[in-house]
């Protein structure tokens, strides 16, 4: 009973995660399984921006490199290379764990607002590099050809349906990598920098390694995404793969839902999504939808700074052991 | 203990009732576009006339739903927005005029289906994925770009729907194994195409190429295939250089021009810096007899340079002067079909207070043509039926020729369609008046060459 109680968060977000995945594989519907995608691709990448943003406490403008990155690296293997899409997955994240890696080793020393606009420099720089850089396509993209999606079930409806239970099994994943960073030794030391990094420090944190490790985590899964988001789009180019008002709709979901918790990016993500989505439908909001979300993220950041999870967390305590 | 647990069941109990919520949603997506598509068909100036068809009532009515996404926000609104009204004026037109009426007496009319795609790719699948199974479209018609275009085209192949794209110039699109997609434009790779044969036919001995062009998407991909037609066509391109999009100062390049003296320049990119290109060769004097650039010369606006714009050439897909009409079909051997274009002109004008069409509004009217042509053709509204005319469609319309590939390589790419070239020439009183100077069964003037 206490084993079972000791993971009662981790648990809650798996069968919230899980309660998404079944819904379009219930009603079988196509539609649903296009809507429940987009909500688990921002949970994924809300998860990951989390453990940077919501456990260290450092603001990264520029996140959506890793996505485009990943994206690009992956797409490069399938389109001209013509590996499979399991291996450039791995070679997406692997590409974009290195990237945030060197990136880490530079970077991480700045705090604050210096590190914020550091990380949209940073953005801005490897979308100049894939602009320019011709095996990438530069300007003009890759795109992969339609027989591609063949490989995979059969067709194209097999190829959309196996890409969203891979995206199911990933958000999965990420969802327990980030509650076991949290209740690690390590996660633990991440919440001591948030908290004052120098203190940390002289607690016997090695902060820069802790940092860099946190950038690395956060960074692996978004490369990863980026290839099966890419490989579902058909094609990648320099402008939708590294657009920073997506950075910034990672940062409003983790913030939405509660920085710091395990639960918060999920609802955060899956709500914000969902959100979007009706307002984009709904002929009344269709034209201001944007303007809704600035002001929710102003809301948000003046009356419920910790977020819908924090919130519930700071106003019942009791429910601390199970909203983690 | 106990406590916690009954907190915790409450907390599961909620969150059932939260998830029951979601399942009860789910089934609203499927009404959610109901209400926006009726909207927009409301909004578009009653696209939906049903006043003549109660006049008629002896034929069955089926109505079929186009369905499309829009860029309503975002960079690409306002070339999207002039799409999508030359489309919905189509349909207006077809509607008003009581609808297509098949030979078994069907009246067939037409209804669309839109949302936003706020000009990126995160939701263009999802949003064309609903068109296709929960608006249950008929036909799709593409978003603006390629890049949206791409992205749609992967969920219209998957459903077998016909998708007509327009103001997706890229060809790779068509080069992905899709069978149910046609183009409407000219592809990139033809984009400047025309102006190397207009060259050749105006001056056999011009030999020297330069292209000086913008490094982006678009122009890219349109250079790349004009110098190798250059080359095919014995042109020998003495420059080739690609400038950043911000670039202002193009003295680096006009000096590098100068050094290889040749007969044609070609390239540019958008207006901004292809009309700053344009002043530049002009201040510096340059001689140069033919001068090409891209999207900047057919735009109003360009006329502001004065003795800088004059003799520029620019490519556009569709320009109102384009001489397209039943007598220059009749010489080129191909059926005519569909409005003149100074009647599209004027009832574009008269639809939208009195905005001039871009090639971007004509585009999207001829997207329906092709369409309404298909079925009459056809003379049936199964898709299949559709699918096998448009494989074989051959005609001129105001917009110009259309012909598709078929073979599997790049299948649905626009073959017959080509580029008019417009240059800026004197109109006699001292004033800069834009002319169509090829292809030849559209030109309403004589090239002025050399430039002057």
């Amino acid at each position: 009973m206490s084993g079972i109680r000791k993971y009662l968060g981790l648990i809650l977000a798996i069968v919230v995660v899980l309660a998404m995945a079944a819904w379009p594989v219930i009603n079988g519907k196509d539609i649903t399984r296009e809507v429940v995608f987009t909500m688990l691709l921002s949970v994924g990448l809300a998860s990951s921006l989390n453990i940077l943003l919501g456990y260290t406490g450092y603001v990264s403008f520029g996140h959506v490199v890793f996505f485009g990155l990943g994206g690009y690296v992956g797409f490069y293997l399938m389109a001209v290379h013509d590996w499979s899409l399991w291996t450039a997955m791995i070679a997406g994240g692997l590409a974009s764990a290195a990237l945030a890696f060197l990136l880490g080793k530079a970077i991480l020393r700045l705090r604050g607002g210096y590190f914020a606009l550091a990380t949209i420099g940073v953005n801005e720089a490897v979308r100049a590099f894939i602009n320019n850089f011709d095996p990438f396509g530069g300007p003009v993209g890759m795109s992969l050809n339609f027989q591609v999606y063949k490989n995979y079930g059969g067709g194209a409806r097999e190829a959309l349906w196996m890409s969203f239970y891979i995206l199911v099994a990933l958000t999965l994943l990420i969802t327990v990598v980030t509650y076991m960073v949290r209740s690690s030794k390590f996660g633990l030391g991440l919440l001591a920098i948030r908290e004052d990094e120098d203190a940390a420090e002289v607690m016997g944190v090695i902060a820069p390694n802790a940092k860099t490790w946190a950038y690395v985590l956060s960074a692996v899964f978004p490369g990863i995404l980026g290839v099966l988001f890419f490989f579902k789009n058909g094609n990648i180019e320099p402008a939708p793969a590294f657009r920073l008002q997506m950075s910034i709709e990672m940062i409003v979901m983790v913030m939405l839902g509660g920085q710091g918790t395990v639960l918060g990016p999920i609802l955060g993500g899956a709500g914000y999504q969902r959100l979007r989505g009706f307002l984009l439908t709904n002929p009344l909001f269709k034209n201001i939808q944007l303007a809704v979300a600035g002001v929710l993220l102003l809301v948000i950041v003046l009356f419920v700074p910790a977020g819908v999870v924090g919130w519930v967390r700071q106003r019942f305590p009791k429910l601390r052991r199970v909203l983690q | 203990m106990k406590r916690s647990i009954t907190l915790l069941l409450v907390l599961l109990l909620a969150m059932g009732a939260l998830l029951t919520a979601c399942g009860g949603s789910a089934d609203t997506p499927a009404e959610e576009p109901a209400p926006a598509a009726d909207t927009s068909a409301d909004t578009s100036a009653d696209t939906t006339a049903e006043e003549p068809a109660a006049a008629e009532p002896a034929a069955e009515e089926v109505t079929l739903t186009i369905g499309f996404t829009a860029s309503q926000t975002g960079k690409q609104n306002v070339s999207s927005t002039r799409q999508v009204n030359g489309l919905n004026l189509w349909m207006k037109d077809v509607n008003d005029a009581g609808g297509l009426v098949l030979s078994d007496g069907t009246v067939v009319k037409f209804t669309a289906v839109t949302y936003d795609d706020e000009s990126n790719t995160d939701r263009v699948q999802e949003l064309y994925t609903r068109i296709a199974t929960e608006d249950n479209a008929d036909f799709l018609i593409s978003p603006y770009s390629s890049g949206l275009t791409a992205a749609a085209a992967v969920i219209a192949e998957q459903y077998g729907k016909v998708m007509i794209t327009t103001g997706a110039a890229s060809d790779s699109a068509y080069k992905q194994g899709y069978t149910q997609v046609y183009q409407a434009y000219t592809p990139a790779s033809r984009y400047l195409t025309g102006a190397v044969d207009l060259l050749a036919s105006l001056d056999p001995d011009a030999k020297k190429v330069a292209f000086v062009y913008e490094n982006s998407k678009f122009s890219t991909s349109v250079v790349e295939a004009a110098k190798a037609y250059a080359e095919e066509q014995g042109y020998d391109v003495v420059l080739f250089e690609g400038y950043d999009p911000e670039t202002t100062d193009f003295g680096p390049f006009i000096n590098k021009i100068e050094d290889a003296a040749p007969d044609a320049i070609l390239g540019g990119g958008h207006f901004q810096d292809g009309s700053t290109f344009a002043r530049q060769i002009n201040e510096k004097n340059i001689d140069v007899k033919f001068f090409t650039l891209l999207v900047a010369p057919p735009e109003p606006d360009f006329a502001d340079l004065g003795d800088a714009a004059l003799g520029v050439i620019g490519p556009s897909q569709w320009e109102p002067l384009a001489a397209f009409t039943p007598d220059s079909a009749k010489e080129a051997g191909l059926d005519w079909y569909g409005p003149l274009g100074d009647e599209f002109v004027s009832r574009y004008e008269a639809a939208y207070d009195g905005e001039e069409p871009s090639y971007h509004s004509a585009g999207g009217y001829a997207a329906g043509l092709i369409l309404e042509k298909a079925i009459l053709d056809a003379d049936s509204v199964d898709p299949e039926a559709v699918h096998a005319v448009l494989e074989n469609m051959d005609l001129l319309l105001f917009f110009g020729h259309i012909k598709f590939d078929t073979s599997p390589e790049a299948h649905g790419l626009q073959i017959g369609h080509s580029m008019v070239y417009i240059q800026w020439q004197d109109d006699g009183s001292g004033n800069l008046a834009k002319q169509v100077v090829w292809p030849m069964e559209g030109a309403t003037a004589d090239t002025l060459y050399p430039k002057p």
